[in-house]
């Protein structure tokens, strides 16, 4: 888990979600902006899985490891859904489905770090 | 891109509702992740908090699906299981409270959801006033129809009224 990639990850997931709240608030739908900000979080979290992945493989092994591998597989897959799950609303409504999708991606990218730091290891 | 006027789909799973099911589903999946963990590994330490959780889990599941489907069915559903879920956050928050010592590990519903922002205490509100507002859509569109239904039989129906194609 280094840190460059966590507070990356983060800084795109908060601005997404500002970016779709924005939309949401002006009642527009979403753009290109958003899509090409869910696929640089998405570009992060899959160097990140892989990353984390190859520390595993290398020995390293956090206390609650099921969980961690669950988080690091479900956190990749989440900006996907939320994509596709916004790009089926035609309304306004679109930016704030993606807008909770990236928020829950920030939370459980640090839930990730929390896991892979708890002592114990 | 404006949003587009007029062609909103009506629904339990459209516009704000489409954040609400994203919501449930996420909650869907953490919960359901988590009881799977808890009880897969260490059911003996705390069965009651790790069987509380796999409820949770599989009330949000069959919220998620209400939601989604939508319908009277799915309306149906959805308030079914918004109701347990608003009761077992209630009941399960403060008994949390009261009685730490019974809920020796977290679910999701401890102390009414602290450790995820409080989410789980808002969200069947937020659930149940939708399926209410949908419900008065719902039975708006009904008497709009029945009453489009009587215009037409009687010979008066305006052109682009619904049920001509």
């Amino acid at each position: 888990m280094t840190p460059f990639l966590v507070w990356s990850a983060t800084a795109v997931a908060v601005l997404v979600a500002l970016a779709g709240l924005a939309s949401t608030l002006a009642r527009r739908r979403i753009g290109l902006l958003h899509l090409a900000g869910a696929a640089v979080l998405e570009v992060l979290l899959v160097v990140q899985a892989v990353v984390a992945g190859a520390a595993l493989a290398g020995g390293q092994r956090p206390p609650e490891t099921a969980t961690f591998v669950g988080y690091l597989a479900g956190v990749v897959l989440l900006p996907v859904a939320g994509v596709l799950w916004s790009r089926t609303e035609p309304s306004r409504w679109a930016g704030t489905v993606l807008a909770v999708a990236s928020l829950v991606t920030a939370v459980m990218v640090w839930r990730l770090v929390q896991l892979w730091e708890a002592p114990g290891a | 891109m404006p949003e587009p006027a007029g062609t909103r789909p009506g629904g339990t799973a459209a516009g704000p509702g489409r954040v609400l099911v994203a919501v449930y589903a996420v909650f869907a999946l953490a919960a359901g992740a988590r009881a799977a963990v808890q009880l897969a590994t260490r059911f003996d330490e705390a069965p009651v908090a790790y069987l509380l959780s796999a409820l949770a889990a599989v009330v949000y599941v069959v919220a998620t699906v209400g939601l989604a489907r939508g319908g009277r069915g799915g309306r149906r559903t959805a308030l079914v299981a918004c109701s347990v879920e608003l009761a077992g956050v209630l009941v399960v928050g403060t008994l949390s409270l009261l009685d730490p010592a019974a809920f020796p590990d977290e679910t999701v519903w401890s102390a009414f959801g602290r450790g995820y922002g409080f989410v789980p205490l808002v969200l069947p509100v937020l659930g149940l006033l939708w399926l209410r507002h949908q419900a008065e859509v719902a039975a708006g569109q009904e008497a709009a129809g029945e009453e489009a239904a009587g215009e037409e039989a009687a010979g008066t129906a305006p052109e682009d009224g619904p049920g001509r194609a």
